[in-house]
């Protein structure tokens, strides 16, 4: 399979205890309509789980949603997770109830980019390309 | 004769202003479900048979209101949400809540304790505490309602999937107290199909979860008439982006299937079905049509208890709906908007005639709420209640030819959703094969694409925008100190109680869990056992993990 032709791949998934996947199931559907090939891994992931399947299913890019207010422990945890296991180059976004005072906290730790509620889903899906983009050219 | 000659009339009326009205409808503004309204309603279309379908309040089939007088007797309820952190901080609240006139506590619990992990357990780490109160066993619940009489107030807790928990804790500490529990007061969410769906917030698969409710309504009607195990909660669905019908056609759904599989057990439907309520979405969007919905369920409801369940109890088939305005409808624009749009969602649940209404307050989507705020949303709801003049009437609106003729079709719309889904196999058959959650998906996404083509106006947001600084949010911050604590607590309590006592009653919980569902192996009276020898949420739960699996969730849209 050639690298052009592969579709951009995406790992969705809530990590943590929260169950409000509006916002995630929404940015699941645009990014398929947008024809990317995209894993939904559901509710209540551990952090630890999510980057083992981001892995083993190879993917550009993990996504996850978090409205409870436990965004920064937990994407920190993922954050350390993925250069532990040496997959810094999977772009990792967030999504969700999350303050602005909080998003430099979160880019610093690794995440790439922050959605906050409210984002449009066309401006994610062309972020989403853009990152995949550039890591494959990368 | 009168309609013919009215139906001309309207003809006639059309051809005079033809052009107007034409261009009118060609807009075509529809309810959020499609539903197509004209310009004008006059008397023929409204083919509602007055005494058959609409009838007179406070009797069957209830349309205009379950109360003959409606709110000149009775006024609505308003509503309170509370409680956060530590189960101490959750007394002092429900202690300072309960003098300042006895508004009934309405319990949040975080997310651990709703999904049945003690705070020690991995995965509750940063949770604890944070969306509501931590409550690992009955030494909490005791903390919380330390210096409260459970005889005398009424104790509303949100939860679900460990519902039967929470109702043993409260059975014990009423025990303990020396209640009488014929009058202990109090409610539970409990309604764990719409969490597969719509909340989240699961545990075990959906056949031993209805178990776990089913256990629940027929324990309560057996021990504890004045308490009222069952919240069925239409409003979680339009939070998580379904229309309208759908809201009402999956609480529905959702309720005959509990009502059915206790009905199987040979409990009488006049015996709980009183202590069901319908917590439901109480919205300014489509007014009119939330004011039909309201009156339509009424309706629904009754005549399906009364002809499908057999009831003979008025009181039974009267339908109680508690509304919420939306969460997902304020904005963080222009957030002094947001009281704009609570006070018509209160003028919704009015004209609709329901039994309590919560406001959002309008920076609660800034994070927790603060007090002004919450004296703004609680005194909305007196300006309104007291001002208006709107209690004056019952069903102020019915009669309306627009009224009388949405009301018609949303039951229509209603009842065919309902139908779908019995030929479907029913509610479970429903959520399992994920058709409960893609309709929700794609209903959101719907909505989504209005608001970002600017089909659907938000004012602030994608029009009439105005760039203002955002207030400071105020986040329901992790507090690792009240983690800690609440973990050491739980250690500490582990190491007092009687092991052997606990280790006793989990066992015979999980034999009576394996026994098939049923009278002779209801899970209430074991968990009661388990509680009162001081199990904690997470064994208790951690035990019907073992006997029942855990749900996985069809992930497909």
């Amino acid at each position: 399979m050639g690298a052009q032709q592969r579709k951009i791949r995406v790992l969705m998934g809530k990590p943590g205890l929260c169950g409000h996947d509006r916002g995630i199931a929404l940015v699941v559907m645009a990014l398929r309509d947008a024809g990317m090939e995209v894993i939904y891994s559901g509710r209540h992931n551990s952090p630890e789980s999510l980057v083992e399947v981001a892995i083993q299913e190879d993917v550009d890019v993990l996504g996850v949603s978090i409205l409870s207010g436990g965004h920064l422990g937990l994407c920190e945890r993922i954050a350390r997770l993925l250069r532990e296991r040496d997959a810094r180059d999977i772009v990792f976004l967030a999504g969700g109830f999350i303050p602005p005072e909080d998003i430099p906290k979160l880019k610093a730790m690794g995440v790439r980019e922050v959605f906050r509620d409210g984002a449009k889903l066309e401006d994610i899906v062309r972020y989403v390309e853009k990152a995949a983009r550039e890591r494959a050219a990368a | 004769m009168y309609f013919e000659r009215l139906k001309t009339a309207e003809q006639e009326w059309r051809e005079r202003h033809k052009e107007e009205i034409e261009k009118a409808e060609a807009m075509a503004p529809a309810c959020e479900d499609g539903v197509p309204l004209k310009v004008l309603y006059t008397p023929p279309d409204v083919t509602a048979d007055y005494y058959k379908d609409v009838g007179f309040p406070g009797e069957f089939p209830f349309t205009r209101g379950i109360d003959a007088a409606g709110y000149r007797n009775k006024l609505w309820t308003i509503s309170h949400y509370a409680g956060f952190g530590s189960p101490r901080e959750t007394n002092i609240l429900f202690r300072r809540m309960i003098e300042h006139g006895g508004v009934p506590p309405y319990m949040a619990l975080d997310l651990p304790t709703q999904l049945g992990l003690d705070p020690d357990h991995p995965m509750a780490r940063g949770e604890v505490g944070m969306t509501g109160t931590s409550i690992a066993s009955l030494r909490d619940w005791e903390i919380i309602f330390d210096g409260i009489r459970l005889e005398d107030i009424f104790v509303g807790t949100v939860i679900n999937a460990p519902a039967a928990v929470i109702l043993a804790m409260h059975v014990v500490l009423a025990e303990k107290q020396g209640a009488d529990l014929g009058k202990v007061r109090g409610n539970l969410q409990n309604d764990i199909l719409k969490e597969f769906t719509a909340r989240g917030n699961f545990i075990f698969p959906v056949e031993p979860s209805l178990r776990l409710v089913t256990d629940t309504l027929e324990y309560c009607a057996q021990h504890l008439p004045a308490y009222w195990p069952l919240n069925v909660c239409g409003g979680h669905y339009p939070e998580a982006g379904a229309n309208r019908v759908h809201e009402v056609a999956f609480a529905f759904a959702d309720a005959f299937t509990y009502i059915e599989d206790a009905l199987k057990r040979g409990v009488g439907i006049d015996g709980f079905g009183k202590g069901i309520f319908f917590l439901m979405k109480c919205n300014h969007t489509d007014l009119f049509e939330e004011v039909a919905k309201f009156r339509a369920m009424r309706k629904i409801w009754a005549t399906r208890l009364r002809d499908r369940y057999g009831a003979r109890d008025a009181e039974t088939m009267k339908c109680r709906i508690l509304g919420h305005s939306g969460g997902s409808l304020m904005t963080r624009e222009r957030p002094e908007l947001n009281i704009a749009r609570t006070t018509l969602a209160c003028l919704a649940g009015v004209l609709g005639g329901i039994q309590l209404i919560g406001l959002r307050t309008m920076d609660e989507v800034f994070g927790i709420p603060t007090e002004k705020a919450e004296l703004i949303a609680i005194g909305t709801q007196h300006v309104v209640a007291h001002e208006t003049g709107l209690p004056d009437v019952v069903d102020p609106v019915g009669g309306s030819c627009y009224i009388e003729a949405l009301t018609t079709e949303f039951e229509a719309r209603v009842q065919e959703e309902i139908e779908r889904i019995e030929r479907m196999g029913g509610m479970v058959k429903a959520i399992e094969s994920g058709y409960v959650r893609k309709v929700i998906a794609q209903d959101a996404y719907r909505t989504q694409v209005d608001l970002e083509t600017g089909r659907k106006v938000k004012v602030g947001v994608n029009k009439y925008r105005i760039e203002e600084n955002e207030p400071p949010r105020r986040p329901y911050r992790y507090k690792p100190e009240e983690e800690r604590r609440q973990i050491e607590a739980v250690r500490q309590l582990r190491r007092e109680r009687d092991n052997a006592a606990v280790q006793k009653a989990l066992k015979r919980l999980g034999a009576t869990a394996r026994q098939p569902a049923g009278s002779g192996s209801n899970l209430v009276p074991p968990i009661i056992e388990a509680v009162r020898a001081y199990a904690t949420i997470g064994e208790i739960c951690g035990t019907l993990r073992e006997v029942f699996g855990e749900y996985a969730e069809p992930t497909t849209f």
